[in-house]
């Protein structure tokens, strides 16, 4: 499968091909393997935010826990920068997560309850960047500033317990920044949050995209915030790619019948599905499963859509639009 | 919105509070709302707005700790709060139920699904017989798209969107006529959530019964709902036609400040705007509107005093800015 290319205008930062995760797992009947992730090839671009959108059980935080090492690849290749990232160990591998930070979903599990603010951008600022005494002092305040956790004097001595989870999540992000990345993995950063505080954590997110080049890899199943932050939009399904495109592209002219689907089924959009099958079990896992993952759903489906796995075609050559990629037997 | 109607649900001036070690904590202030039959009403608002302690309210299921402060829930023109513990576990149910937010919490992990259906009849139909019972819980089961073969099967072993299914079939077994639904679809996905909301409106359709619906998803309530109320800090700030949920008409300042921070789905360009601040601490509340901190408008006259709700275009909105209308 070809590697695909970062949005136009933007020197590959993170090139992804071929990554199979595949996990042991204790089923009904004994151990069997499944494969969340299977065969996913994509890059992003320097200051690039591609979007990673699909349902639960699509892999997409596998592929984030992977591409920052939590998960380890069963196979494929991860390149930073050129580099081969995918089995670097030990300072190697510190050294890489220098440049790929993560954000979880939870900001009340992912920060330590006992722990300042302030001691939370601490020791990163003093490990990794070897800062001491006033100089640490002063970083720690401006990365507070950057992230809006103000008044600063104020809000250093707090605990994670006297923040709202808005503020939490600002400081999740602000620990992320201490190394200096240049790659946040960000896990359903504002799903937890309040519809009044999502939109501050999102212009938060874009604010450093902006002003110090930062790329990110945003999960989400929300297409409308997908649309809004991510430059690039790609459609995960049973661990397999359906569709990537730029962002309007893919919300004004869906390709795959999952892509349509999924749209019809965000509440604002204006296209109608009739969801006639009501029976939506979670897409097969399993190891030597054949055929599109979507298949046992989709509209459209034939024999072969059951037997093979359609490849990643482009689907435009229109510069207008860039690149349009969808694995569909029957798409045009 | 018809007024010669009788209203299925109707809450006069309901205040509920909570006994905490800061004393008591108001979670509902002031509240009124009128549900009317053949009505799907949203309910929307923040952690914090009070909007489940409101719902719990009506049901007459507040925690040990929390109590009704003032006002009336009224249902069917019976005040819920004057009826005795015997009549009220025959009213809850028959004439109004509840679908929570968490499905799996809702069922009852040991027991089978014909089980948890079969039991709200036996509690309210004593006599009717075994067979009869039966065919209820199957026609319940194909009524909301489930294959009766699952009535044998245990909760976990349904996906999230059946579980729900259920739990919405037990809500409307006896054919009540008002279902507060808390959060029904906020643990589903997106495909399942729709398909959920599109069953919601067909039984609602073809039952007849009345939906308050509670949800802090702004753009799922606005689809959905004909009605919407706007909570903030235990008052409704605002009640809108459903349709009228855009910029282009006069809002409060929260509702405003919330249709702009979410991204539009299908707009050529995109722009959002957050709300300044946080959501309020019901402990120690704001004076005067509890939204000033965080409100763009706010004046001096917002920092002590508390606006009175006015009638705008239609809507009712508690707030200065509009203090110039009629006040309701």
């Amino acid at each position: 499968m070809a590697c695909t290319e970062p949005q136009a205008g933007h020197a590959p930062l993170m090139e992804v091909s071929d990554l199979v995760v595949r996990f042991r797992v204790r089923g009904g009947a004994g151990k069997r393997t499944i494969v969340p992730v299977d065969h996913v090839s994509f890059a992003i671009g320097s200051s690039e935010v591609l979007a990673l959108v699909g349902e639960s059980g699509s892999g997409k935080s596998t592929i984030g826990r992977t591409l920052v090492r939590i998960n380890q690849p069963s196979g494929g290749v991860i390149r930073f920068e050129g580099r081969e990232v995918t089995a670097i160990r030990g300072s190697a591998l510190e050294a890489y997560r220098k440049n790929v930070q993560m954000v979880f979903q939870d900001p009340f599990g992912s920060l330590n309850p006992v722990k300042t603010v302030e001691k939370h951008l601490i020791f990163p600022l003093r490990k990794h960047r070897g800062y001491r005494g006033r100089v640490l002092d002063q970083k720690v305040g401006e990365l507070l500033e950057q992230v809006g956790l103000t008044p600063v004097p104020e809000m250093r001595a707090k605990f994670p317990h006297e923040l709202s989870g808005g503020q939490r999540q600002r400081l999740a992000i602000a620990r992320a920044l201490a190394v200096n990345p240049k790659l946040v993995v960000a896990d359903e950063p504002i799903s937890m949050l309040d519809v009044s505080i999502r939109a501050g954590i999102l212009e938060l997110m874009n604010q450093l995209k902006r002003e110090v080049g930062l790329s990110y890899l945003y999960i989400t199943h929300d297409l409308a915030s997908a649309r809004y932050f991510g430059d690039r939009i790609m459609v995960l399904y049973g661990g397999k790619v359906m569709e990537l495109a730029e962002s309007k592209e893919l919300i004004r002219n869906p390709l795959h019948p999952y892509t349509r689907l999924l749209l019809a089924a965000t509440p604002g959009s204006r296209s109608r599905v009739n969801l006639t099958n009501p029976f939506n079990e979670a897409p097969n896992l399993d190891a030597g499963r054949r055929g599109c993952p979507f298949a046992f759903r989709c509209p459209l489906a034939t024999d072969v859509c059951r037997e093979e796995m359609p490849p990643l075609k482009h689907q435009t050559s229109d510069a207008a639009v860039g690149e349009h990629l969808v694995a569909c037997h029957h798409s045009p | 919105m018809s007024t010669n109607r009788q209203p299925v649900l109707e809450l006069r001036n309901v205040s509920v509070g909570y006994e905490s070690t800061h004393g008591v904590v108001q979670a509902v202030r002031n509240v009124s709302l009128n549900v009317y039959p053949n009505e799907i009403v949203g309910l929307i608002g923040e952690s914090g707005s009070g909007k489940s302690t409101l719902a719990n309210a009506v049901m007459r299921l507040l925690r040990d700790n929390a109590f009704l402060m003032g006002g009336e829930v009224i249902v069917q023109g019976q005040n819920v709060y004057d009826l005795s513990h015997k009549e009220l576990k025959q009213f809850r149910w028959k004439r109004m139920s509840m679908v929570f937010q968490s499905a799996m919490n809702a069922l009852n992990p040991v027991l089978t699904v014909e089980e948890q259906i079969v039991d709200v009849f036996r509690a309210h139909h004593p006599r009717m017989s075994k067979q009869e019972v039966h065919n209820k819980a199957v026609s319940l089961m194909e009524l909301v798209s489930i294959h009766p073969k699952h009535l044998r099967s245990y909760p976990h072993e349904l996906s999230g969107g059946m579980r729900q299914r259920v739990v919405i079939a037990i809500a409307i077994a006896l054919e009540p006529d008002l279902v507060i639904m808390d959060e029904p679809t906020t643990a589903l996905d997106v495909v399942v959530q729709k398909s959920i909301l599109d069953k919601i409106q067909e039984l609602q359709k073809a039952k007849g019964f009345a939906v308050l619906f509670i949800s802090h998803d702004f753009s799922l309530v606005a689809e959905l709902a004909e009605k919407v109320a706007i909570m903030y800090a235990g008052r409704v700030v605002e009640v809108t036609d459903g349709r009228d949920l855009q910029m282009d008409t006069r809002h409060h300042p929260y509702t405003e400040g919330l249709l702009r921070a979410i991204p539009e789905l299908t707009a050529e360009t995109v722009t959002i705007e957050g709300i300044p601040g946080n959501p309020p601490d019901l402990v120690h509340l704001p004076a005067g509107c509890a939204f000033h901190p965080r409100c763009k408008y706010a004046t001096e006259l917002c920092q002590t005093v508390p606006p009175n709700e006015v009638d705008v275009e239609g809507r009712t909105i508690a707030c200065h800015l509009y203090a110039d209308e009629v006040v309701k």
